[in-house]
């Protein structure tokens, strides 16, 4: 594909592959934001998780990333896609068909039940060959891909290609997808919830697979869930997302093992895992805010046990807590006294990020 | 009063028959559920877990009377329930009766609820079924005092509302709430908690364990999620069964059964449950030597998981494992068998 590119020059900028800045939706000439200001920089090669409940803005996010936000949604901001490093493609400015060829070739979608995004009439393999040819690439050249990728998948190749949609199971169509969202060779990989209707050991199976898929093609992935303990060991970095904002962002191991958004550790100890004292876990208390009241200040506020005058009225920005780690929130150092955690922490010592 | 269980399978099957059609010539036969023996007691909590397709719907669905096994038994009380269904029982019991006190609800609330009727008529039914002498007002009065106990509040709001307008969490109380007030002895949660978000599951599990101290009712709740399997057994003080391809791995207390998994494929499920403690030592392999199920169709021979199984020997492929019961455990595996011809038999190569 051919995008016109310009020359970027921020060195103290990391090798970011898609960023994001400000980017906001919202509907009803401006009156409901669906996803409020978010800036992000996603890493060439990383695996981002990231999590949030239903209603949080998390597939908005994703929708923004290739500008296909639904009607009559707003997207305002920017976002840059950098195929290389010195190379800037404002995805918000370009053409419907610049889009369409960014979409498959550059930066590639799977969204949860494969059911709904194959043809049921149509056999997998005519489904490889319609992707191929409205992009024009070469059928045969693809079709030997779409076989590797289908063995890098543990699936037999025939078989899959042989079938109707139906006559796989739910994880076999799920992985057939994936296989066919990288037919085309893009560097970037965007999931929403791939795995949410598939068992855990299914789930599981996948996400093993996509961290072999990330070696073997030097992928770049996105993914989307609620679940925030699957995506835990899968991603590099987690970025956890409150009420249509960003709320704390960080290497995952940091996310997890020191968490420090009051949300964010409230969340954790509301999952249920094998090892917390079954006394310890409890559920996040209140609801999450619907888009056209969102509270003032920290959206967090009426559910927060820390909450000061301050955060009812301020808006907290995005605070580092390590230089890789940040947490919007004021008082995220109680946070970490205050909030305990249901399983064991390590290194609560702030700035103990070795 | 007699010892019999609650309810008991005895060597219960299901197989289905699936219809010859376009895509096969002959009509085959899927074997749901294959020998299996369980008991529910009264107050218990009985999980049912394993991957899509190991028959733990099919299960549950032949334990309450919704799907007809095609061979054992299942008794209410000690009566079996298809002999009441076809009269041939002198037992003192409809079918009806037994019916209406063994009730399930779904992973998907949205889909079981009429969307026509509001949530105060939706409740009204059971109530009217259950205890037909109550009045209107009366049946108001519970009906709101059972939606504050769920968290609807305030009541009179929610019992106005349609189906659509409510979050899938509520929805799902309204259900449970439903058959609560049918006043029954066990209720069939499959995957009832599997399409809430994460941080709304040990909440909903919570209020089910609640209420079931308040109506005096056994759960037997379906997972793919052991995790949730655990957290909702232990609270009740009950047992995890693992199901793979439509028989019974093993059976036990839920701790025993996640610290000490006896059967191979109990530790495989526990490697697909994620672990917070663990994040910086993500699952490196996969522990089994396939990724798919079999077909259940067409079982493998000897015990039906040696075409995955890790440990498997030459001994698996040609012999079924028997379940062996412990004190409160059962495993159907060789492994827990110390004089097996297992352990002097040859290591399974990778493609058998
Ligand atoms: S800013 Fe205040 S209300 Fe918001 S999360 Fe932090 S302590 Fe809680
Ligand atoms: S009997 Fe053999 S194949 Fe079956 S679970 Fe035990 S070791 Fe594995």
């Amino acid at each position: 594909m051919s995008i016109s590119s310009d020359v970027l020059n921020e060195p103290q900028d990391r090798d970011a592959i898609i960023r994001m800045d400000d980017v906001s939706v919202t509907y009803d000439s401006g009156d409901s934001y669906v996803l409020d200001d978010v800036s992000l920089a996603i890493e060439r090669n990383e695996i981002i998780g990231i999590v949030g409940e239903s209603g949080s803005g998390k597939s908005m996010l994703a929708s923004s990333l290739l500008d296909a936000v639904p009607d009559p949604g707003q997207l305002s901001g920017s976002v840059e896609y950098r195929p290389v490093q010195d190379q800037n493609v404002e995805v918000l400015a370009l053409e419907d068909s610049e889009l369409r060829a960014l979409r498959w070739e550059e930066i590639s979608m799977v969204f949860q039940g494969a059911m709904s995004s194959f043809n049921p009439t149509m056999k997998i393999k005519e489904h490889f060959i319609e992707t191929l040819e409205a992009h024009n690439a070469p059928v045969e050249t693809g079709l030997n891909r779409a076989h590797e990728l289908l063995e890098d998948l543990y699936l037999k190749p025939g078989r899959v290609l042989g079938s109707y949609p139906h006559e796989l199971s739910g994880g076999m169509q799920q992985r057939a997808l994936i296989a066919l969202s990288l037919v085309l060779e893009p560097d970037v990989l965007v999931m929403d919830e791939p795995t949410a209707a598939l068992d855990l050991l299914m789930q599981q199976s996948i996400l093993l697979l996509l961290r072999e898929l990330r070696e073997k093609y030097d992928l770049t992935m996105v993914f989307i869930t609620h679940d925030l303990p699957l995506v835990a060991s899968l991603a590099d970095r987690l970025a956890v997302m409150y009420a249509f904002e960003l709320v704390e962002l960080g290497p995952a191991s940091e996310v997890i093992n020191t968490p420090t958004h009051p949300y964010t550790r409230a969340l954790l100890n509301a999952t249920p895992n094998l090892n917390a004292p079954l006394s310890e876990m409890r559920p996040v208390k209140g609801k999450s805010p619907a888009p056209i009241n969102v509270p003032s200040g920290c959206s967090y506020h009426p559910r927060c046990p820390l909450d000061t005058e301050e955060c009812r009225t301020n808006h907290p920005p995005a605070d580092p807590v390590t230089p890789e780690h940040t947490a919007a929130c004021f008082h995220w150092e109680e946070a970490r006294t205050e909030i305990s955690l249901n399983y064991a922490e390590t290194g609560t010592n702030d700035g103990d990020w070795r | 009063m007699s010892t019999d269980p609650l309810l008991r399978l005895e060597d219960v099957a299901v197989h289905f028959e699936n219809e010859a059609g376009l895509l096969t010539d002959e009509s085959e036969v899927v074997q749901a559920v294959d020998g299996l023996s369980l008991s529910i007691e009264e107050n218990d909590v009985v999980s049912l877990v394993g991957e899509s397709g190991c028959g733990k719907t099919t299960l549950g669905k032949t334990a309450i009377g919704l799907q007809r096994p095609t061979a054992g038994r299942v008794t209410y009380r000690g009566h079996d329930i298809w002999s009441v269904r076809d009269g041939e029982s002198d037992a003192d019991l409809s079918w009806q009766e037994i019916r209406q006190s063994l009730q399930i609800i779904h992973q998907d609330p949205g889909s079981s609820l009429n969307p026509n009727r509001r949530i105060l008529s939706i409740l009204s039914e059971p109530l009217r079924q259950v205890n037909p002498e109550l009045g209107t007002s009366e049946r108001r009065e519970r009906i709101y005092s059972l939606l504050e106990r769920v968290g609807m509040s305030p009541a009179q709001d929610f019992a106005d509302r349609y189906p659509h307008q409510l979050s899938g969490g509520e929805q799902q109380r309204v259900v449970l709430s439903r058959a609560l007030l049918m006043n029954p002895d066990v209720i069939l949660a499959d995957e009832a908690i599997s399409a809430l978000d994460v941080s709304l599951r040990v909440e909903m599990m919570d209020l089910m364990l609640e209420l079931q101290a308040v109506f005096d009712t056994s759960y037997i709740f379906i997972s793919h999620d052991l995790s949730n399997a655990r957290y909702f057994t232990q609270h009740g003080d009950g047992k995890i069964g693992v199901m793979y391809l439509g028989q019974l791995a093993e059976v036990g207390p839920a701790e025993q059964l996640i610290e000490d998994p006896q059967h191979p494929y109990t530790s495989v499920l526990r490697w697909a449950t994620p672990d917070l403690a663990a994040v910086d030592t993500p699952p490196q392999e996969l522990p089994m030597r396939k990724i798919d199920v079999p077909d259940p169709i067409d079982p493998p021979s000897g015990c039906r998981f040696h075409t995955r199984c890790p440990e498997a020997r030459e001994h698996c492929r040609q012999t079924d494992p028997k379940p062996v019961p412990a004190e409160e455990s059962s495993v159907r595996c060789f492994r827990a068998q110390s004089t097996s011809p297992y352990w002097d038999s040859e290591p399974l190569e990778e493609n058998d």
